[in-house]
């Protein structure tokens, strides 16, 4: 039995699902982090499977689009997630409350 | 026997993913996302996605996993600590919503109808190199213009925000007596990351240059 595409929008929407659990439920500032790049990759999988279904390019193409947008996001989190940890000894998003750095 | 890897594949997935959310230090986070993002580019090649497998290795797992884990070197962040002034509602309200979009979405698979797709090229042509390099070189060449915008205004933002010069906190104390300054915060002139020690005759002169109030000395 071949893998059905159903199969696969099932598996990103459970990735998916984990990725906003860990976002609502974790105070680490990087574990946040750490689960939305979990939700981009959950995304990523229903664009190359409906690619890989549909036999059309774009949505790989769209994949890219994505990672770029990660790598970006990653360089400019991290040097917040520095600036917040400088300033105030603590990842807890609890304790950085107000938006001044 | 495709099925097989995928159930294998998906399994481990779901299973890394549950790690990343249920440990408590970092560290160990990291390396299970790390887990989840071999499974799914095998995922990806299962799907005939080579060529974005060995992206997701390359660029996920290792360029933006390596920044990740860095991060969390550097910082040198403690483990999580268990429910202190925290919302006491939050995991029950979590558990809540995903059950809510697991619903939703599961709604959705099971009621819209199949539908037919007539493939417009032959299997092997999609997610090979040349034809994501085509693609992208010629119908969607404005987004592929705009990454490299975006990827620039990462990079100086970035910079931006990671920088040390100027940022003191305004609880910041001097002690009193000689300091030992940084050569550009002295010599205007001089290049900003010029960092050879420039020793300063009293704390006042330094808490001027720092733009400190020089009476927040501390008494040692």
């Amino acid at each position: 039995m071949e893998p059905q595409l159903s199969w696969y929008l099932a598996l990103s929407a459970i990735l998916f699902t984990i990725g906003v659990t860990g976002v609502i439920i974790k105070r680490n500032v990087i574990a946040m982090f750490m689960c939305i790049e979990l939700m981009l990759n959950a995304v990523n999988l229903t664009f190359v499977a409906f690619a890989s279904f549909f036999q059309d390019v774009t949505g790989q193409l769209f994949v890219f689009i994505v990672m770029t947008v990660a790598a970006a996001e990653a360089a400019v989190g991290l040097g917040i997630i520095i600036a917040i940890f400088r300033n105030r000894e603590s990842l807890d998003v609890d304790e950085a409350s107000i938006l001044k750095l | 026997m495709l099925a097989l890897l995928f159930i294998l594949f998906a399994g481990l997935a779901i299973g890394c993913a549950l790690a990343v959310v249920a440990q408590r230090n970092p560290l160990y986070s990291a390396i299970s996302l790390i887990g989840v993002f071999i499974s799914l580019a095998c995922l990806y090649i299962m799907l005939a996605a080579p060529f974005i497998a060995a992206v997701q290795v390359i660029v996920y797992a290792g360029a933006i996993m390596v920044l990740v884990v860095f991060v969390i070197m550097l910082l040198n962040v403690e483990q999580q600590e268990r429910g202190r002034t925290r919302l006491k509602f939050l995991v029950p309200t979590a558990v809540v919503l995903a059950a809510v979009l697991i619903a939703e979405v599961a709604f959705i698979l099971v009621t819209v109808q199949e539908f037919r797709v007539n493939p417009t090229a032959s299997p092997s042509d999609i997610g090979i190199t040349n034809s994501i390099g085509s693609g992208l070189f010629t119908r969607y060449l404005l987004p592929f213009e705009i990454t490299s915008i975006l990827l620039l205004m990462a990079i100086v933002g970035a910079m931006t925000l990671a920088r040390r010069g100027g940022l003191l906190s305004p609880d910041a104390r001097l002690i009193p007596g000689a300091q030992t300054l940084p050569l550009h915060l002295v010599d205007p002139s001089a290049a900003p990351d010029d960092l050879r020690p420039v020793e300063m005759e009293s704390s006042e002169e330094a808490a001027r240059l720092l733009g400190v109030d020089p009476r927040l000395t501390r008494k040692e």
